[in-house]
């Protein structure tokens, strides 16, 4: 009775040494779209479905990023020409749900996420394919946007019939679109039957189902250093987009400007280095991560959008290092230290509750 | 110590310690090793797969004209390219796994292959 | 009222074994060591001593007595240190319950101090790893370290299976008082 036990254990060991020859891989594939590297990555999935669905995925991520671009002539620039008429006029159908979409976004982070300030945005010369480079623009030009208040409220759509009285308003999507097109990314996955996937488009990522017998892991990097400050385990459907001001930005005679236009002052937000944030859909957390970094550093600022906009965890490190956190992020998030055998010095902490 | 003698019992138990061995260096130091390949892909299409411990210089041509990537012990960067913001060349060496470097406007991009286990994605 | 505690004689050799295992294991920890946690393991060929001559019932007290009773010489009871050893000398003493039982269902297959000494090893490693890796370090950059560690395990066990069999010799030649297995 025992012999025959001891037989069928080692037995069992040496098939357990032996199991792990057929391990099912991982599809990775890197795409040049939208302006900048979409990593895709899919889990236990043959070979020909993982190549068509790149192929598609690269596809709709050229159609969306030409229809979308904020200063190249394309549908939204078409858009933008004819809002500046003030007449009404038709909009291209690929537009329209991004402006719906994004009009209730702004809506619920009290305009702190604002696409209707193209205008502020290129006066910055952040809307241009050279980096930018200042001189700040003047206060006077500020002002005269800023006075005429552009939001999204301004625009009248009744169908595909658009029109705004405000002459301010110009569109950009910029912190948005990508999120929108990660978003309909995952919906093609899920079409094509794959449930594994991660899409990173240039760092803000929607990670849905697990990598096997695992979760995904997300490394989110440093916002001053090089390097990784956190990781986080990712499964199910979630998507996780930092805004940071070393994104785009210059520096002027010793002061960074950078990329994230404070809508209420016309001038780039202040006291965050980077904002990361958790939430199910991409183009939530992509909008939600802008309107925190505007809110700024002060709990009593930033918590109360977060909780208007429905996100699901928050991440903030101030300019001075500091870190913030909400409290369920605190128990999925660790943080890597500097070097071995250094103390992390980082400095933490707890928000309220979301 | 004369006269040591593994008993079948012995021989059983190192032949098992041995498999394990193995395969704990194939499960833990397959896919990650050092960092030690690189990719460049050429309008996403993979162009050549680079061993970073062999150093070479290569001319890629993309659609603006070739961009200069050199390899030079464990390292890899873009040298020149023929784009104007040249961000491809200020990112500098390459040595950890997951690193970029994308030169847009050629179309070019270099990245080390998949030796950062860690992650499967960062977000910057 | 005074209560006379039964002692038996594998009482006092347990103790006695305990106590030669303590000494090692405290004269062990005060050696400098290369890293952290990586020591030759010489308190174990007490262990596998034991095991070899008085069975695994024996080996099993004397090895844990000595991680619980050393911990508390040295100051380290109940400090990760202390759960790290007592994860160690745990999956070591099940590896050699394990073996140990093999080894008598099986006689023509009956392992002996070399089997012992690397199956013990690696098993002590491993608990000590695995305790690590979930508890104080969950870091998957760790994980590499994981074949090189038991690869030095392997050796360790060597040298302490070769330390077994000669200390084992030895006792065989001189008169024994206790009873072989």
């Amino acid at each position: 009775m025992i012999k025959t036990f001891s037989r069928i254990l080692l037995i069992f060991i040496l098939a357990f040494l032996t199991a792990c020859d057929h391990k099912p891989v991982a599809y990775h594939e890197q795409l040049l779209v939208f302006g900048t590297v979409v990593d895709v990555k899919l889990w236990d999935v043959e070979e020909t479905l993982g190549r068509q669905a790149v192929t598609r995925l690269a596809d709709d991520f050229d159609y969306m990023h030409n229809a979308w671009h904020a200063w190249h002539p394309g549908p939204l620039g078409r858009v933008n020409q004819l809002l500046a008429s003030g007449e009404s006029f038709t909009l291209p159908p690929s537009i329209l749900p991004l402006i719906q979409r994004s009009s209730e976004l702004s809506q619920r982070s009290n305009g702190l996420f604002n696409p209707a300030i193209g205008k502020l945005t290129a006066l910055w010369g952040f809307a241009s394919d050279d980096p930018p480079k200042g001189p700040p623009p003047s206060t006077e030009a500020i002002r005269a946007i800023l006075d005429q208040q552009p939001g999204m409220e301004d625009i009248r759509l009744n169908g595909l019939t658009m029109q705004t009285t405000n002459p301010a308003l110009k569109l950009d999507f910029g912190a948005f679109a990508k999120g929108y097109a990660v978003d309909r990314a995952i919906d093609v996955l899920r079409e094509l039957g794959i449930d594994n996937a991660v899409v990173n488009a240039g760092g803000d990522l929607r990670a849905i189902g697990r990598h096997g017998d695992r979760p995904w892991r997300v490394g989110i990097r440093h916002p001053r250093e090089a390097g990784i400050l956190a990781s986080v385990e990712v499964e199910g459907d979630e998507s996780i987009f930092t805004s940071g001001d070393y994104e785009r930005y210059f520096d002027w005679q010793g002061t960074r400007y950078d990329h994230i236009i404070d809508p209420r002052s016309g001038y780039p937000a202040q006291g965050l280095s980077s904002v990361t944030v958790f939430a199910r859909q991409a183009d939530l957390a992509d909008a939600a991560a802008t309107a925190l970094f505007v809110a700024g550093p002060d709990e009593k600022d930033w918590l109360p959008i977060a909780r208007a906009m429905g996100v699901s965890g928050v991440m903030l490190v101030n300019d001075d290092g500091r870190v913030q956190l909400t409290p369920g992020i605190r128990e999925r998030i660790y943080f890597i230290p500097p070097a071995e055998n250094e103390q992390t010095n980082l400095e933490i902490r707890i928000s309220a509750a979301l | 110590m004369n006269g040591v003698k593994l008993s079948r019992g012995d021989a059983v138990v190192w032949l098992l310690t041995a498999t394990l061995l193995m395969s704990l260096y194939m499960m833990f130091w397959q896919a990650d090793g050092h960092g030690a390949e690189a990719v460049v892909l050429v309008n996403g299409k993979r162009w050549a797969r680079l061993d970073l411990f062999q150093n070479q210089d290569l001319d890629v041509p993309g659609p603006l004209g070739h961009s200069h990537i050199q390899v030079r012990d464990g390292q890899v960067r873009f040298v020149n390219s023929p784009c104007p913001n040249q961000l491809c060349v200020h990112t500098g060496w390459l040595s950890q796994g997951g690193e970029v470097a994308i030169c847009l406007p050629n179309r070019v991009s270099l990245q080390i292959l998949g030796s950062d286990p860690r992650f499967d994605a960062i977000n910057f | 009222m005074t209560r006379t505690l039964q002692t038996t004689r594998d009482d006092y050799l347990i103790a006695g074994f305990a106590a030669l295992a303590i000494t090692i294991h405290i004269a062990e920890s005060a050696l400098p060591s290369p890293l952290p946690g990586i020591k030759p393991g010489l308190a174990n060929v007490v262990t596998l001593v034991v095991l070899c001559r008085y069975g695994w019932r024996m080996a099993a007290w004397v090895s844990l007595l000595r991680v619980l009773v050393g911990s508390i010489l040295i100051g380290t009871f109940l400090s990760p240190t202390f759960f790290l050893s007592a994860a160690g000398a745990l999956a070591s003493v099940a590896m050699l319950g394990l073996l140990f039982a093999l080894s008598r269902a099986l006689p023509g297959w009956a392992v002996g101090p070399m089997g012992y000494g690397v199956a013990a090893a690696l098993a002590h490693m491993s608990g000590q790893f695995w305790v690590a890796y979930a508890v104080f370090v969950p870091h998957s950059g760790l994980l590499t370290l994981y074949p090189l560690l038991m690869t030095l395990a392997t050796v360790l066990g060597i040298v302490s299976g070769l330390l077994t069999h000669t200390i084992l010799a030895r006792l065989n030649s001189a008169p024994s008082n206790g009873n072989p297995v």
